[in-house]
């Protein structure tokens, strides 16, 4: 075999094994949003219906705006709207994302510029990150239940800045790395403020990377369950927590009313990923790699 | 100039530390301790009314069967899912290394599991697994005959299936770190090697097997670390059933705290685990701080 051939046959190859990962990976996706397409006598079929017919909205209005459809169905159905748990998501998720970008800027900032933490003490800050999140869960109940935080907003907000703060001081100082530092040593001595020098030198050349890790902290945030289900119960529920509350009803799950939440909830960060899709690399790998 | 206002800097640190404090050591260590010592449920009343009852609550833990199984059940967990992500992860970055039609198209793809809700993936996976469900029928299709494996009712396939959706959802990660490290991989010893004449076989075996190294790693431990804390998918697609084969360490810890409400042994339990992983994470991040160096030798970004 020539070489010419040997590469087509690579080519070719190629091709056929990223297909078949394609379709492990597509067919839940797939399955997923045909099912909340599905009217409820498709939910589940033998043998199983692929495409839903007819193509219906009506898992949508229930799961969203708590709209009783399809009552001839499912007969004991207590559907609520999910816009308060939409507004708790969209401010818990917003604010701790908010406020660890910040502290990791200020933090990030500092150790890229001033040493004021060693390398390696910033590295132990990423155990944080590493001991799993139900070790500390109960503690932490028990602690805010001692402190009236329980339940609040304030409690899980720092309990998410707590745990993706590694996440944003290691993100945002890869970025803060990549400025030479002999810009701002030119702007200090041409006579700039050092907030001068920061303001209007280095904020905006790190300006897409704190965008690009606010959004990847948002993915965190968006999705985190546990923390959510175990320090809120009523006031505070996001929208993981609501997704949850559609098992163990008695007439089995509602497949489909729960997949119509559960891709209203993914479709934004599977968005945010795809517009963030070159720096997905650097915040997974904490700053140490990028493309 | 630049080292008087660093002192000033060291101000930033300030906040961060003060959140850690409160917010992480003191439920930790106090919490954590107190309760674990004291026999206390929901039911008794205030918690500072609690019965001092020294290690009897460790003790209890540490007899207790279904925790070494636990434990035991979360290490087979995470090390199956962190090896197979591994080498799904790599053949795939290793075929897309270099420019292709169509390259784009399945990167995007491919990095979506990763970005779904977990929580959605469990309940997903539910609705697929189920003995008459398409799962099942799709198997069927491709081997030509009835197949009908009822996942959730057996003690290996539900274990199975809880490490496949751990595969499905991560695999994107362990490819996006292995494919940064192949396109940022130094080409002048390949080039070298294959002018000096090396065969393919050799010079992925011994030059970029080798200058990948840190990169392994890296996704190895962190991988590996991840999984160990896996809980919102094992819950929603099995809650450790049938019986408790699919118990991993979390699934464990969460049925003792809020299904038992035994919120003294869930205590004990969170304080054995937090030692054992505190000991894991500590050996890694040794490790990763080896490895970083030979990272940031060898991936310095060409400006």
């Amino acid at each position: 075999m020539n070489r010419r051939a040997r590469r087509r046959l690579y080519g070719v190859g190629r091709y056929v094994l990223l297909c078949l990962w394609l379709v492990v990976v597509i067919f839940p996706l797939f399955w997923s949003v045909m099912t909340s397409f599905k009217p409820p006598y498709q939910w589940f079929t033998w043998p199983p219906t692929w495409i839903p017919d007819p193509f219906t909205l009506n898992n949508y209005r229930v799961a969203w705006f708590g709209e009783l459809l399809d009552t001839r169905y499912i007969a004991s159905a207590n559907v609520q709207t999910v816009f308060p748990a939409l507004v708790n998501s969209v401010f818990i998720a917003g604010t701790s994302t908010m406020l660890s970008v910040v502290l990791g800027m200020l933090l990030a900032y500092g150790v890229s510029r001033y040493g004021i933490l060693s390398e390696r003490t910033l590295f132990r800050l990423l155990m944080l990150r590493m001991i799993p999140p139900i070790v500390v869960a109960v503690p932490v109940v028990l602690y805010y239940s001692t402190i009236g935080l329980l339940d609040s907003y304030p409690g899980l907000i720092i309990i998410y800045v707590v745990t993706t703060l590694p996440y944003s001081v290691w993100m945002i100082k890869s970025f803060i790395d990549e400025i030479p530092i002999e810009i701002e040593q030119a702007a200090e001595l041409l006579g700039a403020s050092r907030a001068r020098t920061i303001g209007d030198i280095v904020f905006p050349l790190v300006r897409s990377g704190v965008v690009a890790t606010f959004l990847f902290i948002l993915i965190l945030t968006w999705s985190e369950y546990l923390m959510a289900l175990t320090l809120s119960s009523t006031n505070i529920s996001t929208l993981p927590v609501a997704l949850s509350k559609y098992e163990g009803s008695t007439e089995g799950r509602l497949y489909g009313w729960q997949q119509a939440l559960a891709v209203g909830v993914t479709v934004p960060l599977i968005v945010i990923g795809w517009a963030i899709h070159r720096h997905l690399v650097r915040g997974f790998s904490f700053g140490m790699l990028r493309r | 100039m630049a080292r008087r206002q660093g002192r000033r800097f060291k101000w930033f640190i300030l906040p961060v530390v003060t959140v850690l404090i409160l917010f992480l050591l003191v439920p930790i260590i106090f919490f954590q301790i107190f309760f674990s010592l004291h026999q206390w449920t929901a039911y008794i009343g205030e918690w500072w009314q609690a019965e001092f009852v020294g290690l009897e609550i460790f003790a209890d833990v540490l007899g207790d069967a279904r925790f070494y199984w636990a434990l035991v059940r979360s290490l087979i967990f995470a090390g199956a899912s962190t090896v197979l992500c591994l080498v799904i992860g790599f053949m795939l970055a290793y075929l897309m290394r270099e420019p292709f039609r169509g390259r784009g198209f399945f990167y995007l793809l491919f990095i979506t599991p990763m970005l779904v809700v977990p929580l959605a993936i469990g309940y997903n996976y539910e609705m697929l697994l189920v003995q008459k469900g398409p799962f099942n029928q799709l198997l069927s299709w491709i081997t030509g005959q009835e197949i009908q494996v009822s996942w959730f009712a057996e003690a290996v396939p539900a274990f199975l299936s809880i490490i496949f959706i751990e595969v499905w959802n991560w695999t994107p990660f362990v490819f996006i770190l292995m494919l940064a490290g192949l396109s940022g991989m130094p080409k002048e010893p390949i080039e070298a090697a294959r002018v000096l004449g090396a065969s393919p076989l050799q010079i992925f075996f011994q030059i970029q097997l080798p200058l990948l190294r840190p990169v392994i790693v890296l996704a190895l431990i962190l991988r590996f670390l991840e999984a160990l804390g896996e809980y919102p998918k094992v819950w929603s697609l099995t809650r450790g059933g049938p019986g408790s084969y699919t118990e991993t360490m979390p699934v464990y810890l969460y049925i003792t705290s809020w299904e038992h409400f035994n919120i003294s042994k869930g205590a004990a339990v969170s304080y054995l685990v937090l030692l054992i992983v505190a000991a894991i994470v500590y050996l890694c991040i040794r490790i990763l701080l080896r490895e970083k160096r030979a990272l940031e030798t060898l991936y310095r970004p060409s400006a």
